[in-house]
């Protein structure tokens, strides 16, 4: 079903969100700083970035959770489990890339025998709203990736900011229960039409030039190739690209608290940190960087498509932009086909 | 859905030291409730994280069989934050169990074969589970020859002095046992693991491998397999690497596109071929 | 500028040549093209026929020092600006690195650019950007601007009164003035006119948006402990988590930390992903070391930093 709500419409559209659901939306918290949060006034809600800077697997697979709280009465160990998800929430303003990346972090935490309580609860009460994408940036490369900054999969609703409206789109059960809101009015033809031409024009703009496609293959054979002696020595290792990338799902578990009373919680963790897999007897089967830098591409190019036939990127480009040494995952992946300059060194990895 | 974070209740029946440097311990451990107890079912080379709550969790292979009904037992090494909490509980504490978690050994694949277990130092743990399950009056006709070949670095060192006394005597099971070096009361075998099955010369035909150790056991014991012909399908192992969630969640046990505590800790070598030395 | 700039570029191509050839080092560690405009890239260098991947521009803002524990094992070429010089001192001091292993290829720093400042003056995404003169030239989908280089420097270039490397085995590049352009960083001047109660809720709301990447201490030359304090979990100084009170601690106790050391490089700044105030923090830190020890890191090449020493005569009026 196709909507439009127009922009004068829009904080009392939230509040009446708000009034029924916990919604989740992009606050900035510095000039050109956004992050997903809950929101508690209309006014903090700002759409204006071109993406967030942590993506919006947040609100499904915070930084930090409590997983159990317990207490010791007695002899016995009494826990509460902290998975139970009281209001059903919204998320506004996801995009594509985003939205298809929590797809891809539920395909790991789903399961038959084992599933992830705290993300799957957490995603069964969310609606999503996705934005599209009219001013893609030139690191992202989401079609590469197999996305698009209009692909609707993933989303209940979907907004396309039209100048004066929103033109928005109910795509699931869960998004036509807001076929009725006071604030929906009818499209014509003319929001249709520039729907398609932004879709054309910004399409056309992110291009396909990464060759995402086939990279598990061609990794298979490079398992041990010198490439991973070069393409390491610039990155220091801070976890800047896992913590901020939509599909990265690592964590830690610890217990905090003492003896009588606590919880065990779990927080962000990543695979570029020397702890990570360092066992107790002091073996670290990934001493250097080389092979951390190698587990972190191995993984989303390799061992994630090798279990789930998808890559675990959908080309963001938020680690492009914010790595502090500007290591540049497009110029790997460039470096692993066959359109790899001739000396190593030729590109800027 | 049911939370496979949240650990059951166990009551820790019996600890005792099991090496003369006290860094080995083991813990009988059995269910507060009677319907854990129930459906706790699970095959020898499986593992469980043992949680004290206020310290965190540690993965350990469960050293009993599951013929052995009533509690499970864990020997536990003291090398860090929880193992050392673990160490100091005492009879009758209440701890948290998670499990059984792993894919066990391939019991099905070992049907009418013959059996090498070797093991070395307190790798053990899970091949004592296999033993007995094996040699169990109900399992025992399922496979053949069952050859044990155990070491350790000194006598002192040795887990579960008294089975082994008792398997010694059985004549359904062959064990060897060797220690690194003896002292002034052994009586046994003194040799490195590697050397002693060259002199037992176990034959490769029809037989599965598994074997359990220290890297440095595994160096060289590991050609010796290949020089009495064993295929790598049939040479099957059990990893440890650093673990978290234990269920395949958090990412930081795999091995290539395997994780060790789902699709494995065991493996076999034609498998471990095929994927990076991450471990 | 741009003309300095390339003459520059071109000296350094040609000494890491000969460096190279003539095998006096293993690796030569300097600045190479960025697939985005606005940046260059620490690049790793082996063989002379590569130096032309070598570049020199406003946007060399790295501290390539932090390097130097990476390849300790090599005898390493370094390309350095004043404050990155400075680093290394203070390494050599702490013993580090062997003193012949290093050659130092020192620049007279014509002061970074704060790419972010430049990215929120312009309205549309910069796809290019490039030196002309004294200007930088920004260009986007639909706009193309002229801005001046010295409105848009960043704020530790402006207080820098050492941009000259010291103890540099080539020095490449005029010689340039000395004298800052603020006396002061125009934060510490602000920071210093609150009361302790705003100086805490400044910094309160800073720390709040750390996400606990670590990028600050990775990033920094002086960061090189086995195990970072927030990483010991026996004893376990602070929890994991992102909870105000761990943030700020973890800021503070790095910042504490570095006192003496920081040759306020601003790495750490530039490094932050939520970009978080941090160099008020530890330029605050090495005015006070300079108001009470007379010190600043990375002059004299002997003299030590004055909180791993002892002294005393130490002035000690802090203590109340």
């Amino acid at each position: 079903m196709k909507l439009k709500l127009d922009k004068k419409d829009f904080k009392p559209f939230l509040q009446t969100l708000m009034d029924e659901y916990d919604l989740f939306a992009p606050v900035q918290l510095a000039e050109g700083v956004s992050v997903f949060r809950k929101i508690d006034h209309p006014y903090e809600v700002d759409l204006s970035a071109s993406n967030t800077q942590k993506p919006a697997k947040e609100i499904f697979f915070p930084q930090s959770e409590t997983m159990f709280r317990y207490e010791k009465v007695g002899n016995e160990n009494r826990m509460t489990s902290m998975e139970e998800v009281k209001r059903e929430r919204i998320l506004l303003g996801a995009r594509p890339c985003d939205i298809e990346a929590i797809s891809i972090v539920e395909k790991v935490f789903a399961g038959e025998e084992c599933t992830d309580v705290y993300f799957l609860e957490k995603r069964k009460k969310t609606t999503i709203i996705g934005l599209g994408c009219n001013h893609p940036l030139s690191t992202c490369f989401c079609s590469s990736a197999g996305g698009d900054p209009f692909l609707r999969a993933g989303s209940d609703l979907f907004f396309i900011d039209l100048g004066e409206a929103y033109f928005v789109e109910l795509l699931t059960e869960k998004g036509m229960i807001f076929h009725k809101n006071k604030f929906f009015k009818e499209t014509n033809p003319k929001d249709l039409t520039l729907v398609k031409e932004l879709e054309e024009k910004t399409f056309e703009k992110v291009g396909f030039s990464i060759p995402v496609d086939g990279i598990e293959k061609r990794l298979n054979l490079m398992a041990e190739s010198s490439f991973w002696d070069r393409i390491h020595e610039k990155c220091i290792g801070c976890r800047i690209c896992t913590y901020l990338c939509p599909t990265c799902h690592c964590f830690d578990i610890v217990d905090e608290g003492e003896h009588q009373r606590g919880q065990r919680v779990r927080n962000w963790d990543s695979c570029l940190s020397p702890l990570y897999s360092l066992e107790t007897s002091g073996h670290n089967p990934r001493p250097t960087n080389r092979e951390r830098t190698r587990q972190r591409i191995m993984h989303k190019f390799n061992y994630f498509p090798k279990n789930f036939d998808q890559v675990a990127c959908v080309g963001c480009g938020r680690c492009i932009l914010y790595c502090p040494v500007h290591f540049d995952i497009r110029q790997a992946i460039i470096w692993t086909s066959s359109k790899r300059p001739k000396r190593f060194g030729g590109g800027t990895i | 859905m049911k939370n496979p974070y949240l650990p059951i209740p166990m009551v820790v029946r019996k600890a005792s030291v099991e090496t003369t440097d006290r860094m080995l311990r083991t813990l009988e451990l059995s269910f507060l409730n009677e319907e854990d107890a129930k459906a706790f079912r699970f095959i020898p080379g499986q593992f469980c994280e043992l949680s004290i709550l206020g310290k965190g969790e540690a993965p350990f292979g469960i050293a009993s069989s599951p013929t052995e009904n009533g509690s499970l037992k864990f020997t536990i090494n003291k090398a860090g934050v929880v193992t050392t909490a673990l160490h100091h509980l005492e009879e009758g504490t209440e701890i948290g169990i998670r499990g059984p978690l792993g894919n066990g050994y391939p019991i099905d694949l070992f049907k009418g074969k013959n059996i090498l277990v070797i093991g070395g130092g307190f790798a053990f743990t899970t091949l004592r589970s296999l033993i007995v399950y094996l040699s169990h009056p109900e399992n025992r006709s399922r496979v053949k020859d069952i050859t044990v070949i155990y070491g350790a670095r000194m006598p002192g060192l040795l887990l579960y002095k008294e089975e082994l006394t008792q398997w010694e005597k059985r004549s359904d099971l062959k064990l060897v046992v060797t220690v690194d070096w003896g002292d002034k009361d052994w009586k046994g075998k003194v040799g490195l693991v590697p050397n002693v099955l060259e002199e037992v010369a176990p034959s490769s035909e029809n037989t599965y491998a598994v074997i359990c150790g220290p890297p440095i056991m595994i160096k060289f014991t590991f050609p010796k397999l290949m020089a009495l012909r064993f295929p790598n399908e049939r040479i099957y192992t059990s990893l440890e690497k650093r673990m978290k969630c234990g269920i395949g969640k958090c990412g930081r046990c795999n091995i290539g596109h395997l994780y060790v505590c789902k699709d494995g800790p065991v493996f076999s070598y034609a498998q471990l071929e095929k994927l990076p030395k991450d471990y | 500028m741009e003309e300095r700039s390339k003459a520059i570029q071109d000296r350094i191509r040609d000494k890491t040549k000969e460096l190279l050839s003539k095998k006096a080092v293993d690796l030569i560690i300097g600045f190479g093209e960025g697939s985005l405009p606005l940046r260059t890239t620490p690049i790793f260098i082996r063989s002379p026929e590569d130096v032309d991947r070598l570049i020199w521009n406003s946007f060399c803002e790295n501290n390539l020092a932090t390097y130097l524990h990476k390849f300790a094992q090599f005898k390493v070429g370094l390309v350095v600006k004043g404050c990155d010089a400075r680093s290394t001192i203070a390494l050599s001091l702490e013993k580090r690195f062997k003193p012949d292993q290093l050659f130092l290829i020192g620049v007279p720093c014509q002061r970074m650019v704060d790419r972010r400042k430049v990215k929120r003056a312009m309205k549309g995404e910069i796809l290019r950007a490039y030196e002309q003169g004294d200007q930088i030239i920004v260009e986007g989908e639909d706009f193309k601007k002229a801005l001046n280089r010295n409105d848009f420097l960043y704020p530790s270039c402006q207080v820098c009164p050492h941009r000259t490397p010291t103890q540099a085995n080539i020095l490449i590049g005029d010689p340039v003035d000395e004298s800052p352009i603020t006396e002061t960083h125009p934060e510490i001047v602000e920071f210093e006119k609150k009361s302790p109660e705003e100086r805490w809720r400044f910094f309160e709301k800073e720390a709040s948006r750390c996400i606990r990447c670590y990028a600050c201490r990775e990033v920094c030359p002086m960061c090189y402990c086995n195990e970072c304090f927030v990483d010991s979990s026996n004893p376990k100084w602070i929890d994991k988590g992102p909870s105000p009170s761990d943030l700020e601690f973890y800021h503070i106790v790095r910042a504490y930390h570095q006192t003496g050391r920081c040759s306020g490089c601003g790495a750490c700044e530039r490094a932050c992903p939520m970009e978080i105030r941090l160099t008020y923090l530890t330029q605050k830190l090495n005015l006070d070391v300079r108001e009470l020890y007379n010190f600043e890191i990375g002059i004299d090449a002997d003299a030590l930093p004055p909180l791993s020493t002892f002294e005393i005569d130490d002035k000690q009026e802090f203590i109340k």
